[in-house]
């Protein structure tokens, strides 16, 4: 299900140019990272564990700070400035790999909340859209539950509509069925699907290769923070340009 | 599965137990040829309730009105104390340097000194520069009869009514520093992943607080908050010091003048357990309903 895509650099919605990021010990995350994200493209990104993919993601939303480089997310630079950053985070949507639910809200007031607190909706509003977006990921009749009371996978169908909820350009997956038991990852991939199918612009950290070959415009490859690789999927796949890509992707498939 | 463990070691259980009542056995045979006490239980029963003569019926007598003014106390500084507490745990988890110091200081100051110290450094110094700030005192005379009544029935009697509200402010300060790093606890315990979801969807620092930690925090925290509430009816106790008539200052002021010392502090300790035991219970099920929430 290829469709039709504008070519890279024409749109840029993300745009990451030469970000560093080490932790204390010092543990490198992030070397010189630079990459582009167009409008309506879904990005996936792989590589080994602890090459920096979920450090990447979670820059582009400020949950972590670069020490150096920038980050621009639809024109607004990502910095010091708490306004601009919140401006940013309600322009990106997360979901993570533990869901990260709010055990103490019912699945739709864990839809309703951000909507109106940061998007100021009224109560109504917010109950409708929230009740729509249930609906789209496939949990109507579960609106009055608790998280608990629900599977790993209908907990991350709901940690979508939470993120979706805000209308975001932008949804960031990291690693969101890595949590999941097998039976379930097919219920999750199948939201992603429907919203790549829609145009959501999304990057998409994983491990589930045929889901990337099926639905990616283009895969990163990353390792120790750099990025090594990039291409659209069949040919990312099929051939391979560096013979690190080629290891790994022998490792994994 | 604990019950069948528990009948096993009944031998054991016997032998303690003649051990506990021979001790306690020997104890009072000793009391009783050494202290030469005269016991006077019948005489103790008025101070709970006296006969009034003129209303022709029984009404509380000093007991069970220190027993009702130390409950007021408590239930009073109760809320003033979580109050500072949760200012305080803010402070304490605030990202800015300065209010963590803040609050640190407040917390260690009221931790590392004696709480009749602190008793004194507030009744003297605070609450005297502050009642007449507040003008309470002249608020107090200008009461009506009837708002009076209901200020004796609710809180405590007009002319006392200034050290009673020093004694609240008192236990609320002291307190608040315990409630303070129970929440502070309660706080830092959310997982991280809770703030980090909250900030992904564009909440504040404020808004996340509010609304997503701290209603987990207090989940959480309940039962050892309700623990605290039982150390503070006891705590309650110290600010006979300050003359507030609560239940130990009424003991010891029936102690002076009629001499029956064991009798009252028996029948005190007995009406400070009345009071601080259902608490305890009622935590016990608290912890219960939790435990099987979650499971």
């Amino acid at each position: 299900m290829n469709k039709q895509k504008t070519p890279a650099g024409n749109d840029p919605i993300i745009d990451v140019r030469r970000i560093c990021k080490t932790y204390p010990g010092p543990v490198i995350a992030l070397d010189d990272f630079s990459i582009t994200v167009d409008r309506g493209e879904v990005l996936v990104v792989i590589g080994p564990s602890g090459s920096g993919k979920s450090t990447f993601l979670r820059c582009l939303n400020g949950l972590e700070e670069v020490d150096s480089g920038e980050i621009i997310i639809d024109g607004i630079p990502l910095d010091e400035d708490e306004k601009k950053r919140l401006q940013i985070r309600r322009e990106v949507g997360m979901v993570f790999q533990s869901f990260n639910l709010f055990p103490h809200l019912t699945v739709r007031k864990n839809i309703d909340l951000a909507q109106r607190l940061v998007r100021k909706k009224s109560r109504i509003e917010a109950l409708e859209f929230s009740l729509h977006l249930l609906d789209q990921v496939g949990l109507a009749d579960m609106a009055d539950r608790y998280p608990h009371q629900l599977s790993g996978g209908q907990q991350q169908r709901v940690a979508i509509a939470r993120a979706l909820a805000m209308m975001p350009a932008v949804m960031l997956f990291d690693e969101a069925t890595s949590a999941l038991d097998p039976e379930m990852i097919g219920e999750v991939l199948d939201v992603m699907r429907g919203l790549a199918r829609r145009g959501m612009t999304m990057v998409v950290v994983t491990h589930e290769m045929g889901f990337a070959r099926e639905v990616s415009d283009r895969i990163a490859f990353m390792e120790e923070g750099r990025l090594v690789e990039e291409g659209c999927g069949e040919v990312f796949f099929s051939h391979p340009e560096r013979l690190r890509t080629k290891e790994f992707l022998r490792q994994i498939l | 599965m604990l019950r069948t463990r528990r009948n096993k070691n009944i031998a054991l259980d016997i032998f303690l137990l003649a051990l506990i009542f021979s001790a306690a056995g020997y104890l009072g045979y000793r009391v009783s040829i050494q202290l030469h006490y005269t016991w006077r239980w019948s005489l103790i029963w008025q101070y709970l309730f006296r006969f009034d003569h003129e209303q022709h019926r029984f009404v509380a007598n000093y007991l069970i009105l220190g027993l009702l003014t130390t409950l007021r106390l408590s239930i009073y500084a109760c809320f003033p104390a979580l109050l500072i507490g949760l200012f305080m745990a803010l402070m304490r988890t605030s990202r800015s340097l300065f209010r963590q110091l803040l609050g640190r200081t407040y917390i260690e100051l009221m931790r590392n000194l004696p709480p009749l110290v602190i008793i004194f450094l507030v009744y003297f110094f605070l609450a005297d520069q502050i009642t007449p700030l507040l003008g309470i005192d002249s608020f107090i005379e200008n009461i009506s009869p009837e708002a009076g009544y209901w200020l004796n029935v609710l809180v405590a009697p007009p002319s006392s009514f200034s050290p009673f509200l020093s004694a609240v402010l008192t236990l609320a300060v002291f307190e608040g520093a315990y409630i303070a790093e129970i929440l502070r606890g309660g706080i830092e315990s959310v997982n991280r992943g809770q703030w980090e979801a909250a900030h992904a969807l564009g909440l504040t620092r404020g808004q996340s607080m509010r609304h997503i930690i701290l209603p987990q925090t207090f989940r959480q925290v309940l039962p050892p908050l309700a623990g605290q509430f039982i150390s503070l009816i006891k705590d309650s106790s110290i600010v006979s010091v300050i003359s507030i008539q609560e239940l130990t200052y009424q003991g010891t002021q029936l102690m002076a003048s009629t001499y029956m010392t064991i009798e009252v502090w028996l029948l005190v300790a007995l009406m400070y357990f009345v009071l601080t035991f259902p608490c305890s219970m009622l935590i016990g099920g608290i912890e219960r309903s939790f435990a099987s929430d979650s499971a």
